[in-house]
């Protein structure tokens, strides 16, 4: 059961995979490959940042996620893939790359979704200059949701993480209130996606409930994540484990 | 061994029964009548499930949608202690299987698919004891429904040469909903004959009075003897609104094992167990 891990250009998803091989965790352990494998395959070793992906790169990932009634493993077939790849010319260009990846994502029952904020979002900490424009994310939205309902029929479990936390709202403050706790559960899952859905994704949730009921058997989460925070980070993977580990 | 199967429509709620029936021995203590004992992968994992999910006030995943053919469905195996006042104690060895509720649409349509065609074959094998069949609709309408639909079921199992000798539970299942609750004394008569009349006639026509029986169940049950507000809520999931657990901490079903322990035995204890 494979866990697709996809997301716009520029959204963040090599850095924050990376940064989930950190050893220093809370519940979501990386098993392989180890911490410092992944960054000398990711990274450029002369700058230290994470190279852009840049083809369609099929990896495993094992995660072992604590949950309250045991540890879990979660088998990822992570399928980093360029971001230019959800152009249309891109995918005009590589149509067996691209039908390639179409044969795998029909199949996929977990599918992590990485999204960059807008730029009206941003703020001290960021350049809104570097991120679409709310008009240009929202169409870019309702390009996913028209992309899950056409190609994945048996997905299950839609995770959205809006990523880069850090730059649109209180990290420390957003983290201490949706943690996931084993031993006094502060927040259920539907109150933690009802709270982010409110807060952070109101714009797009009319496309969010439409997208529920399009697909049978569909469960769509929201989340925010950050490299910067590790609890808000693990919580999207502690949500898959739930689900998907053995 | 006590060979059982569970069908009902989608969304009634199937397999959260079951996972509370593999999850909650461990969270309930030595007070209950039955100490249940999930045996094996499925069952374990189920039990493990409901802690990760359920008590998170999640939903399982729909069993339709991961079951490809009779081979994927899990076979969930319980071990069941009963000590029950002024009986002897006995032991169930209970064998579970949970089809997914398309084969209620498809038996209503009377187009059953091949995959289900096994499953149905399944259900009427000859060391089945019972059958558990879940009902989650009481409202105008259902009543035709579920006639047209154990119309079909109650064909096939003439034609399975089961009509006599197969034990049938029916039950109303989240019945913590407030017009149901004060039903599940008498479910017979206060749920079934109020609101499903013509299924029950129907039912109570074909099938021999002592291989049929009524039963209220609620496997969220309410929030407190004197509070009786379901212990649920609805949130959006699966195919738009699924029921989700309210208050972990306090959960209490409600008429879990009386339908199985009648299945298993054919005799009846009190409701509310």
């Amino acid at each position: 059961m494979g866990v697709i891990y996809i997301g716009d250009r520029y959204a963040g998803k090599t850095h924050l995979a990376l940064e989930l091989a950190n050893p220093v965790h809370e519940c979501v352990k990386v098993l392989s490959p180890g911490y410092n494998d992944l960054k000398s395959i990711l990274c450029d070793p002369a700058t230290g940042s994470t190279n852009p992906t840049s083809v369609m790169q099929p990896r495993q990932i094992d995660i072992q996620v604590r949950l309250p009634a045991g540890a879990g493993k979660v088998l990822v077939d992570w399928i980093d893939t360029p971001g230019e790849m959800w152009r249309l010319k891109w995918q005009q260009d590589n149509p067996l790359l691209w039908q390639q990846f179409l044969d795998v994502i029909k199949q996929s029952e977990g599918i992590m979704l990485v999204l960059s904020p807008y730029g009206e979002m941003i703020g001290a900490n960021g350049n809104p200059d570097d991120f679409p424009t709310f008009q240009q994310w929202y169409k870019r939205f309702e390009r996913w949701v028209e992309f899950f309902r056409a190609y994945c029929p048996n997905l299950r479990h839609l995770l959205i993480c809006l990523n880069k936390a850090d730059l649109f709202c209180d990290v420390k403050q957003e983290s201490a209130r949706l943690a996931y706790n084993t031993d006094s559960y502060m927040m259920n899952w539907h109150q933690r996606h009802n709270y982010i859905l409110d807060h952070y994704f109101r714009p797009v949730k009319p496309q969010l409930e439409q997208l529920n009921r399009s697909i049978n058997g569909l469960s769509v989460r929201c989340f925010i994540t950050t490299i910067y925070d590790r609890s808000l980070l693990e919580i999207p993977w502690i949500y898959l484990g739930s689900f998907l580990s053995n | 061994m006590g060979n059982i199967r569970i069908i009902g429509p989608r969304s009634s709620g199937k397999t959260t029964y079951l996972a509370a029936l593999a999850y909650l021995p461990k969270a309930s203590g030595e007070k209950s009548y039955f100490k249940i004992e999930p045996v094996g992968e499925d069952a374990k994992k189920l039990a493990a499930e409901a802690e990760n999910i359920i008590c998170l006030s999640e939903s399982l995943t729909p069993t339709g949608v991961r079951t490809k053919d009779i081979f994927s469905l899990p076979v969930y195996q319980f071990t069941i202690d009963v000590k029950l006042p002024l009986r002897q104690p006995e032991r169930i060895d209970l064998v579970v299987r949970d089809y997914p509720g398309e084969i209620f649409d498809e038996l209503e349509a009377g187009n059953i698919d091949e995959v289900h065609q096994a499953f149905m074959q399944d259900c009427f094998m000859s060391d089945v004891e019972g059958c558990l069949i879940l009902l989650s609709k009481w409202e105008e309408g259902s009543d035709r429904f579920y006639k047209r639909v154990f119309n079909q079921f109650l064909e096939l199992m003439d034609n399975e040469g089961r009509g006599s000798n197969l034990r049938i539970a029916i039950a109303m299942s989240k019945c913590e909903r407030g017009e149901l609750w004060p039903g599940r004394i008498e479910p017979e008569v206060d749920l079934f004959g109020l609101h499903l009349p013509d299924t029950k006639a129907l039912l109570e026509s074909r099938i021999p009075a002592k291989n049929l029986a009524f039963f209220a169940v609620s496997t969220f049950g309410v929030l407190r003897r004197d509070d009786p507000r379901p212990n649920r809520t609805d949130e959006m999931g699966y195919d738009g609104k699924v029921s989700v657990l309210r208050q972990p901490k306090i959960w209490q079903p409600y008429g879990m094992m009386a339908p199985l322990y009648w299945l298993n035995s054919g005799k009846r204890i009190k409701h509310n167990v």
